[in-house]
């Protein structure tokens, strides 16, 4: 299982750094991208991550008001949601995408969460529908 | 005195130095968009086969432009002036009150269209005048798809408006019967559709609101030499391939529609010029959806959708 991680450089990065200081288990199949903002996780990313064969992608932020940058997490939140919609639409496992919003103080919560969607990715299985197959 | 009189009275009261609108073509039945100058304003031409939208092509005139415009074109001029790509002060619009379009191609199958003299549109028939003699076909069907569900039929910005005010109304229906398939219907029924694309891009270039001068998928993304530095390398990044298959086709689809979002004006040129005739429309149409019934945006605000700053959900 390939799960991609787009984790916010204020908040969620700190929380996933916060999980490892305090040596709580998460998955290994969990690979972070920091960004400097949930923000500015293109969807053209998060498709292609689907294509390059992730089988789960997650879009971590900070906690609507919170954000660094403002309003960073509310474009995320936007974009996510209509990208969302519209994979449900054309059929695509849209449980595969997640949302979550992670402060730097909740490293607990974002280990449980990631061995949550974790299970969740192994009982679908494998992603199919966009991989690049020879 | 009949549409196009008056069309062409209102251009001539309006002293814009350029004039956009449907000329009719030779050997053919229908309009085509031209600029001309005040002066050959008799050329100009009106009928239900006046498909094209004019809101592209004023973006690249300089100076006071006359335009005519059906509702559809005028809810693009007006996105367009909300995002800062034409000015208000420099348009003069023509709107005509719409009563729908003829898809061409439905009307191909009617008729041999180098027959026809003259297209007109008379209660509920169209009226196609031939060579020989007359011929009459019901408007609904011919009636561009798309038309059907139209929400502005009358402009919603104009100087001058031409015929009675329309009704227009929101009609998700055809979407919401989508949904109800199961996912795999879903998934096969998109897949099959997108299997056919051969990403000509013409429906980005077609588009009224795809103005970016440099595309997600245009090659001098990727201008890589032996001699770029990893850094510009760096700066290209590579979003989606230029393969053409089913997959990365509907990757290609789905972006150019989220990059629609809250925007779309419904003028259909994006099926109108697709080749293979895949339905976009209704991804088009399914973001409206979205954006209207989970973020409850109406597309008449004057704030575009994405400065919105209102979170919605948990």
């Amino acid at each position: 299982m390939k799960i991609v991680t787009f984790a916010c450089n204020w908040c969620s990065y700190a929380g996933a750094d916060l999980a490892g200081v305090s040596r709580l288990k998460y998955p290994e199949d969990v690979r972070i991208v920091r960004v400097m903002c949930s923000g500015m996780v293109n969807p053209a990313w998060i498709l292609r991550a689907f294509r390059q064969g992730a089988d789960g992608v997650v879009i971590t932020g900070c906690h609507p008001g919170d954000c660094h940058y403002m309003v960073g997490n509310y474009y995320a939140k936007k974009r996510y949601l209509l990208l969302k919609e519209l994979m449900k639409f054309v059929g695509f496992e849209d449980e595969r995408l997640k949302l979550l919003w992670a402060s730097a103080s909740e490293g607990k919560k974002f280990a449980e969460e990631m061995d949550s969607f974790k299970k969740l990715i192994e009982q679908l299985g494998e992603q199919k529908q966009l991989r690049w197959t020879p | 005195m009949n549409e196009i009189e008056k069309i062409k009275d209102a251009l001539k009261s309006s002293n814009a130095e350029k004039i956009v609108a449907f000329v009719r073509k030779e050997s053919e039945p229908r309009e085509v968009l031209k600029v001309l100058s005040p002066n050959e304003v008799d050329k100009i031409s009106f009928s239900p086969l006046s498909l094209n939208n004019p809101a592209k092509l004023l973006m690249q005139i300089n100076g006071k432009v006359a335009v005519v415009a059906k509702g559809c074109d005028s809810m693009a001029i007006r996105q367009l002036i909300k995002e800062g790509k034409l000015k208000r002060e420099n348009l003069f619009i023509v709107g005509i009150s719409c009563k729908g379009v003829v898809d061409y191609r439905k009307l191909a199958k009617f008729v041999n269209l180098s027959e026809v003299n003259d297209v007109e549109l008379n209660g509920n028939d169209l009226v196609l005048k031939l060579k020989n003699g007359e011929k009459r076909i019901p408007f609904l069907e011919v009636v561009d798809e798309n038309c059907l569900y139209c929400g502005h039929p009358t402009p919603v910005i104009y100087d001058v408006l031409i015929g009675e005010p329309r009704e227009g109304k929101r009609d998700f229906s055809d979407i919401e019967q989508f949904e109800r398939l199961s996912r795999e219907e879903r998934w096969n029924y998109w897949i099959s559709q997108f299997e056919r694309c051969i990403r000509c891009h013409a429906c980005r270039s077609v588009c009224p609101l795809c103005y970016c001068e440099e595309c997600m998928v245009d090659p001098s993304n990727l201008a890589v030499s032996p001699m770029s530095t990893p850094e510009e390398k760096a700066s290209y990044p590579r979003i989606l391939g230029k393969t053409v298959n089913a997959r990365d086709n509907t990757i290609y689809h789905l972006l150019r529609v989220l990059h629609h979002a809250g925007r779309c004006v419904g003028c259909g040129e994006c099926e109108r010029a697709c080749p293979m005739e895949l339905p976009l429309r209704m991804l088009e149409r399914k973001l409206e959806k979205v954006v209207v019934e989970i973020f409850g945006y109406d597309l008449n605000e004057d704030i575009p959708f994405f400065s919105k700053l209102d979170i919605v959900g948990d």
